[in-house]
């Protein structure tokens, strides 16, 4: 019994950065109904200008996550130009590839820069775990759980106490008739993108700061780490992504304790099969009107 | 023709039954990104079949080919109600799921003193049927390109038949081809069984052309890069995904100038490309305008063939 809610606690502690993560996917996709391959990638590039000041120049936790966080929403901007700004509504297949091949182009610019397989990431928070009667806390777990919570409040009030959000959110229900009241959609898409780029990096940050190291693989377990967490809780809904990425950490950590490495993946990858296939609005999510009109015409 | 070409060649060919495997599901507006997972199942049958069972070449495709199309009927049951991302995700955890068990299964068998077989992560060593066979490699080619022929003429006749105008109508709107009385689902189930089959058939190729396959080759990656190819080379024929295919494949093995810089070169002209032409390089539009002109040409032609008939 105590193995289990140990083994919940770490997971859901892990699971909050891939909330984050998922968060980030849900608003691009939620804003574009188009799926960005490159999210994952956009968050490497960040992580990497971190690691290379870090690396080159002696810099600190701070300043490292903060070029993270930069970084990844001027990648993400980039996509957003090159990937989907250009593409008629008709095309979100096309974007999805486009956003496929950017991906290969700044993995391969993140490794000319740091050309190694590991880099040292400077770390979140040192010292003893916390003890909460028989359970262990690490204090970078906890550091980082708490950091996703008040990012996602944060994004959750940008949403629905500001303008930007409202406009974003009548972009969601129906993009003509955002434009029609006067809401710039090209704009505030553009600024969505990088938001959620943005809120990626963080979440990018707190993973790599927690292990402690960075390699080329990462952009690909972001962008899937993301995307499974997002298709489990429910595709566009904020409550969705959040509870989808706490799940995902829950059940990791319970299969890697009683099946090890191996049997964890495919348990992740049964379970999110059972639930689109069960349940195809993921665990909370609402089916979106669009959706379907934007991916059923290539 | 050297041997370094003949192995581009070869790759092309192969990977060619993965990219039009993953174009026939696009045609009816269904994004998979895992095809790799039939591909991967026809080449462990394939190469059991002849390494473990001691089969013909032909006999294991044709197994392989079956049990390609076995597994995406089998997946595409449950699978085909979800659309769009849903289905794509779903097939994503599906072909992950495979990849993983792969990596899991053991299957040896000592042949002439030697244990061969799928040896869980580290492979399945030894599928040296074309190797044993005396098959030169030009000659494997040959049976490669001739096996591809055979497919893209299937995908011609396909085009011109009521099922591929089902397809294409699917494609463009599901609900419309239902009110037309086309029965969507099993149009749906039928061509994500042959577009198993494709890949199953691919990955046998696959097998015996390097004759060693590891589970972790068949990943995301893979599945992905098969999706692209249709866009690159064109949604509006079977010659798009090979087209597609042979750029990736021809571009990456020519621009060794580039070294490092070969996929920032790519990848920026692949978004380029999208964003130009978002249906790939022969698109629909422009392959209905090459057919009419090639149309109008023939009639020009036999038009004035009859002409010189009369006068004669």
């Amino acid at each position: 019994m105590i193995d289990f809610v140990q083994n919940t606690l770490d997971g859901v502690m892990i699971g909050s950065s891939y909330a984050l993560l998922a968060l980030g996917f849900t608003l691009i996709f939620g804003v574009m109904r188009r799926l960005n391959l490159s999210y994952g990638p956009t968050i490497m590039i960040g992580a990497y200008l971190g690691t290379l000041l870090h690396v080159d120049a002696g810099a600190g936790a701070a300043a490292v996550a903060a070029a993270t966080v930069l970084g990844a929403a001027l990648a993400g901007v980039y996509v957003e130009r090159l990937c989907f700004a250009p593409m008629a509504a008709g095309a979100g297949i096309a974007s999805m590839v486009s956003s496929f091949a950017i991906w290969m182009q700044l993995e391969q610019a993140a490794i000319l820069v740091l050309p190694r397989h590991t880099y040292a990431f400077p770390p979140l928070a040192a010292g003893a775990p916390l003890t909460l009667g028989p359970f262990l806390v690490r204090l970078d777990h906890a550091t980082m759980l708490i950091a996703a919570a008040a990012l996602a409040t944060g994004v959750y009030l940008v949403l629905h106490r500001t303008r930007f959000g409202l406009g974003l959110r009548a972009i969601v229900g129906n993009p003509v008739a955002a434009h029609l009241v006067g809401v710039d959609v090209r704009l505030s898409t553009l600024a969505a993108f990088a938001l959620a780029s943005a809120v990626g990096g963080v979440a990018g940050y707190l993973v790599l700061a927690v292990d402690q190291q960075v390699t080329p693989m990462f952009g690909m377990w972001a962008t899937f780490k993301g995307l499974i967490a997002m298709m489990l809780g429910g595709l566009g809904s904020i409550p969705g992504a959040i509870l989808g990425g706490l799940l995902l950490g829950a059940i990791e950590a319970h299969a890697q304790w009683y099946f090890g490495p191996h049997i964890r993946d495919l348990v992740t990858f049964a379970v999110l099969f059972l639930v689109l296939v069960l349940r195809p609005t993921g665990l909370i999510g609402e089916a979106p009107p669009a959706e379907a009109a934007a991916y059923g015409r290539a | 023709m050297d041997d370094h070409w003949v192995g581009v060649l070869s790759n092309i060919g192969v990977m060619s039954f993965l990219a039009l495997s993953a174009y026939l599901l696009l045609l009816t507006g269904e994004i998979s990104f895992g095809q790799q997972a039939f591909f991967a199942i026809g080449a462990y049958a394939a190469g059991i079949g002849t390494a473990l069972w001691g089969w013909p070449l032909a006999a294991a495709l044709g197994w392989a080919a079956l049990a390609g199309a076995a597994a995406a009927v089998l997946v595409g049951l449950p699978t085909l109600r979800l659309h769009g991302l849903y289905f794509a995700i779903a097939t994503l955890a599906f072909a992950e799921m495979v990849r993983i068990l792969f990596e899991m299964w053991r299957y040896q068998v000592p042949i002439d003193g030697e244990l061969l077989g799928p040896d869980g992560a580290d492979g399945f060593r030894g599928i040296r049927y074309v190797f044993e066979s005396n098959i030169e490699p030009s000659q494997y080619l040959a049976i490669i390109y001739a096996l591809l022929g055979a497919v893209l003429l299937g995908f011609l006749l396909l085009e011109r038949s009521r099922l591929g105008v089902s397809l294409r109508m699917i494609g463009e709107d599901p609900e419309l081809a239902e009110l037309n009385g086309i029965p969507v689902k099993r149009c749906k189930v039928l061509a994500a069984g042959l577009a198993g089959s494709l890949a199953g058939v691919g990955g046998g190729l696959y097998a015996h052309l390097t004759t060693y396959v590891e589970p972790r080759t068949f990943d995301v990656m893979l599945g992905v890069h098969s999706l692209a190819y249709g866009l690159i080379g064109g949604l509006g024929t079977a010659l798009g995904p090979v087209i597609g295919v042979a750029i990736d494949i021809s571009v990456l093995e020519s621009v060794r100038m580039f070294a490092g810089y070969r996929m920032i070169v790519f990848g920026g002209l692949v978004a380029l490309l999208l964003i130009w032409r978002p249906r790939g390089l022969l698109d629909e539009t422009v392959v209905h305008a090459l057919k009419a002109r090639l149309r109008s040409a023939c009639r020009c032609v036999w038009m004035s063939a009859r002409v010189g008939e009369t006068r004669r």
